[in-house]
């Protein structure tokens, strides 16, 4: 799938601060995203993802840039016009109304008759599993609940595109991981294009097709989670998604000199990174990586801590100018004490040059 | 042996309540109590008052009317100007309202201390005496003031609102206009305007999101604003005798004139007490809508 | 100036009557005090010491004037105000006030006379009793001899045309005139007595009769009023309309004709032929008045006629006391509307307060004349 169906082309978008700066919100975006997609916008808070979101939903005017569905131009239509629909963060239910009208509100605008908007309203009940609450009002449903009426308030409309803010943030992290499976199974059902947005990396990595990565009104790197995981391009991505020890170090011919702490040679640091001849390069490796093997590793240091989170153990080793995290197996391997002197090397083709 | 603290904290006693009911009561209640006692006396001979004699002339005498003629006919004019007090004050409501949910509106979603000098500037007539505010709009709306100056250049040679019924009214929607800015203000500070943009993403347009989600919201507001107006103005002479020329009573002057000019304290308390039922009245219906809409107004 | 007290408020005046009620209602209907005669053989003091309590209308004293009572008579004046009869009678009523003198119009002078309220002072055997103008001692309804009250300003309501502005002026010559005329820009005052009294006049009753309970002589006068529809009925707003040029016939109080001949000097004050209502304020002493003696030096001061010469003019009207004319100024004792021509004072007559069928009437005639308007 390579055509483009949502493509958002050279957007800017400039806000004016209380104090009379200027923050550049969204700087010369360009982005497709295909249609049946389930793509997720990350980014830690004022990154831009949100103001893009509000942008395809027309709750915002982008000071340029054009943005096109399906072939048609959307960015100078009003929202009410755009055939796309949002899923809030604050759910905005209308609490005057029961959760059956706040559904079929949207259905009444499109001027859909009664008995059509019955169906769609228990059919879109149905599909969030709330199935005979559709005289509830908002008030009496639980935080859960809420979040499934806004979610087929806005499937109900069946938009081509459902823009979501990070609808699951409020919820608690149980709830959230059932939302998630919920969410990527009702996109795959309805074969809806999702655009998702959350700062939550771990939620971005096991929901999305595709992620864009936004910092400072740009995206950074767009991939498959398992691209942007294995392959950050920058240590802002490294660093973002998932844990990540970022080691500065001089480069040699032979590999990477870490001050204090060792060394990290050619054959662990992945092929397709280019490791120059000589300056200084910051290696990244993931913490399960790292493997702590007796006195015959390249990096040594001191044991800090070690914690137990019950699928792996983590292990704080300090190696004299900066620390690292390994992440063991609970089981089967083992586990240093605190305060003894460890040496430890990363996996081959593990270990990645990054740019700053 | 030590004295155990009954109630929650944040709960007063109930005690303390006791000087704020003596004070109603004293105010209100008596006042009330006296002239529904008067208005069943006799006036006195001379000078101001009642004499102590029950009769239930002052009532009679509101609906029947001994003509000059001799003959006795349904009296119609109290009626009349009943029905004129109640229009003055229905329009003053609808105009009130109109003209406060966008005022109010634009209030609330300014920056709060933007806000807090807005809400200021609605209380500031409250600093100058209504007497001089609606002598002040006399001036203004009068044939030889700016209105009337204006009226006459764009060619209105006939122009003229002063002591009219329109000035009337003119003059009670600006006295009470305040009064239903503040409540839909602060139903409106209190509306979640994602609410707003909810239905808007959903298709709603302009009209169909105040209408179906802004209002519904501000809705407890303006109960309590039609409460706080229209009651008030039923009952006021101000602008009437001010703005009105004396020729647009309302039921209040004549109310007026009964204790002044023509010394009838128990008529005047008879129309005082037929102008509290009708308010109760009013006061019911505004009860029933607002519990049919299952609102929460505080202030009926 | 003191012709704002003529320009009765109605809203003040029903403040005023709520706040009776109350006082009523307290228990001061029943007045214990007798009223005391005077000893009026003793040689009358011409100063004093301490204070005298006045209480008077809003802006009709001269306060110089006060100041040079105190300077001569070495007695403390401590003013109090009020806007209608009806609050000084409601405070008075309402049980002991201080006040050593008060300011009533006529016909609430006989109100008070009749409640007991009033001291019996004998003003006209004062010093300066002599100076009382004959026709304002003997020949009046509520007080007759001047036992209790001595005179203060009094005043005429008449018709004021701006003879400019409405060359029609000159065709009005009584009451009848006035209401039938239908010229544009006429006010009448919103004042049930003079308006009921004059449609009365109109219609054919005497000034004697003015209090008749006859129905069929306002069935007459109610048939006069239906025809007269005024651009505005108001008594507080005539002053600055005449001025304005939006009013040109109006219902007035000679006083308020003054001050218009200022700004406009085409108005005139035409002394209608059927008769004129005459009204006349006092100064009288109330039971228990605090200091008695004083309340009598400050009358008889009051009656002297440079003192009441410099009185009329602080507030635009003529008083009772007899040369006080020499004191005037040009422009007040030059004024046809202020000082009553000769050939026009047997138009004039005080008009005493009617009883309570009369009174009756008059309501009846003028609130339905007033929901004919709109």
């Amino acid at each position: 799938m390579t055509n483009s169906f949502l493509n958002i082309a050279n957007v800017s978008k400039a806000f004016t601060t209380p104090e009379g700066g200027t923050v550049h919100a969204l700087d010369d975006v360009s982005l497709d995203i295909r249609e049946g997609e389930f793509f997720v916008m990350l980014g830690p808070s004022g990154c831009g993802k949100t103001t893009l979101l509000r942008s395809i939903a027309g709750l915002e005017y982008p000071d340029s840039g054009v943005i096109t569905l399906d072939g048609q131009r959307i960015d100078d239509l009003p929202a009410y016009s755009r055939p796309v629909n949002t899923v809030f963060q604050s759910y905005a239910l209308f609490p005057h109304m029961t959760v059956g009208q706040n559904i079929a509100f949207g259905l009444e605008m499109e001027g859909i008759n009664k008995t059509e908007t019955a169906k769609r309203v228990s059919d879109a009940l149905d599909q969030v599993s709330l199935s005979g609450l559709d005289k509830r009002k908002p008030s009496q449903l639980s935080g859960g609940q809420q979040q499934r009426v806004a979610l087929a308030r806005a499937l109900a409309k069946q938009p081509k595109v459902l823009l979501l803010d990070e609808p699951l943030s409020a919820l608690d992290l149980k709830l959230r991981r059932g939302m998630q499976i919920e969410l990527k199974r009702l996109q795959q059902q309805t074969g809806i294009t999702f655009v998702f947005v959350t700062h939550d990396q771990e939620e971005a990595m096991s929901m999305g097709d595709r992620i864009a990565v936004f910092k400072d009104g740009k995206i950074v790197q767009l991939d498959t989670p398992q691209e942007i995981y294995r392959r950050p391009v920058n240590s802002f991505v490294a660093d973002f998604i998932g844990e990540t020890n970022l080691l500065d170090g001089i480069a040699t011919a032979d590999g990477v000199q870490v001050p204090g702490g060792g060394f990290i040679a050619r054959s662990v640091i992945a092929s397709d990174c280019v490791v120059p001849a000589s300056g200084s390069v910051t290696i990244a490796i993931r913490p399960e990586d790292l493997k702590i093997s007796d006195g015959s590793g390249s990096l040594k240091g001191i044991v800090r801590d070690v914690i137990f989170t019950g699928e792996t153990v983590r292990v704080h080793i300090d190696l004299g100018t900066t620390e690292v995290v390994a992440h063991l197996p609970s089981y089967g391997v083992r586990v240093p004490d605190r305060g003894e002197t460890v040496s430890f090397s990363p996996l081959d083709q593990s270990a990645r040059t990054v740019a700053s | 042996m030590s004295k155990i603290v009954r109630g929650r904290p944040g709960q007063t006693s109930p005690w303390l309540a006791i000087p704020t009911i003596a004070y109603l009561f004293l105010t209100i209640g008596i006042p009330l109590f006296i002239t529904v006692v008067y208005s069943f006396l006799q006036r006195a001979k001379i000078g101001m008052g009642v004499t102590w004699h029950f009769s239930p002339k002052a009532y009679k005498d509101l609906f029947i009317l001994e003509n000059l003629d001799g003959t006795t006919t349904f009296d119609t004019r109290y009626v009349k100007v009943l029905w004129h007090s109640f229009q003055y004050s229905a329009v003053t409501t609808v105009a009130t309202v109109v003209l406060s949910i966008p005022i109010a509106m634009w209030i609330a979603t300014r920056n709060e201390s933007t806000r807090n000098i807005l809400v200021a500037a609605v209380t500031l007539p409250f600093w100058i005496s209504i007497l001089i505010r609606t002598y002040g709009l006399r001036q203004i709306i009068d044939d030889n003031g700016p209105i009337g100056w204006i009226a006459h250049k764009l060619g209105y040679e006939n122009f003229h609102i002063i002591y009219t019924p329109i000035a009337t009214m003119i003059g009670l929607t600006y006295v009470f206009l305040p009064f239903m800015i503040l409540p839909i203000y602060a139903s409106a500070e209190r509306f979640d305007f994602r609410l707003a943009e909810a239905a808007y993403d959903l298709g709603a347009k302009r009209w169909t999101v105040f209408r179906r989600i802004v209002f519904p919201s501000i809705r407890p507001g303006v109960i309590a604003g039609i409460a706080l107006v229209f009651i008030p103005a039923l009952g006021s002479f101000l602008q009437s005798d001010m703005l009105g020329g004396g020729k647009t009573n309302m039921i209040a002057n004549v109310i007026a004139l009964n204790f002044t000019q023509a010394r009838n304290w128990p008529f005047g308390c008879a129309l005082s007490v037929l102008l509290i039922l009708l308010t109760l009245l009013l006061v019911q219906a505004i009860r029933l809508i607002s519990k049919k809409f299952g609102d929460q107004v505080s202030l009926v | 100036m003191g012709n704002i007290k003529r320009r009765r408020a109605s809203y003040a005046a029903a403040i005023a009557a709520a706040t009776a009620l109350l006082l009523t209602a307290c228990g001061g209907s029943s007045t214990s005090g007798t009223p005391t005669a005077a000893d009026t053989s003793a040689a009358f003091p011409t100063s004093g010491s301490g204070e005298v309590h006045l209480y008077n209308w809003t802006d009709y004293i001269d306060p110089e004037q006060l100041t040079a009572f105190t300077a001569e008579t070495g007695i403390k004046v401590i003013l109090d105000t009020f806007d209608s009869n009806e609050t000084l009678l409601a405070k008075l009523q309402s049980g002991a006030t201080g006040y050593d003198v008060v300011v009533p119009s006529d016909y609430m002078v006989a109100q008070m006379i009749e409640l007991n309220l009033l001291q019996k002072v004998e003003p006209a055997t004062f010093p300066n009793g002599k100076n009382i103008k004959p026709n304002l001692l003997n020949d009046i309804y509520w007080d007759a001899g001047r036992h209790y009250s001595a005179p203060w300003m009094y005043g005429t309501t008449g018709i004021a045309c701006n003879t400019t502005a409405e060359p029609k002026c000159a065709n009005i010559k009584s009451w009848h005139d006035y209401f039938t005329a239908g010229l544009p820009k006429m006010d009448s005052l919103k004042d049930q007595v003079e308006v009921v009294s004059a449609a009365l006049r109109a219609t054919g009753v005497a000034p004697a009769d003015l209090c008749t309970t006859d129905k069929s002589k306002y069935a007459a006068a109610a048939d006069l009023l239906k025809g007269f529809k005024p651009a505005v009925i108001d008594s507080d707003s005539g002053i600055e309309r005449v001025i304005a040029g939006t009013s040109n016939v109006r219902h007035a109080w000679n006083g308020s004709t003054h001050r218009m001949k200022d700004k406009v000097p085409g108005v005139e004050y035409i002394y209608p032929s059927e008769g004129l209502n005459l009204w006349a304020d006092n100064l009288v002493v109330p039971v228990g008045a605090p200091n008695l003696d004083n309340a009598k030096i400050f009358i008889n001061w009051m009656m002297d006629p440079a003192h009441a010469g410099a009185e009329s003019n602080f507030s635009g009207y003529d008083n009772g006391i007899t040369g006080s004319d020499a004191f005037m100024s040009d422009s007040l004792k030059s004024d046809p509307a202020v000082v009553v021509p000769a050939d026009k004072t047997a138009l004039i007559s005080a008009v005493p307060p009617c009883g309570q069928d009369a009174r009756d009437l008059y309501t009846q005639v003028f609130t339905t004349w007033l929901g004919e308007q709109n």
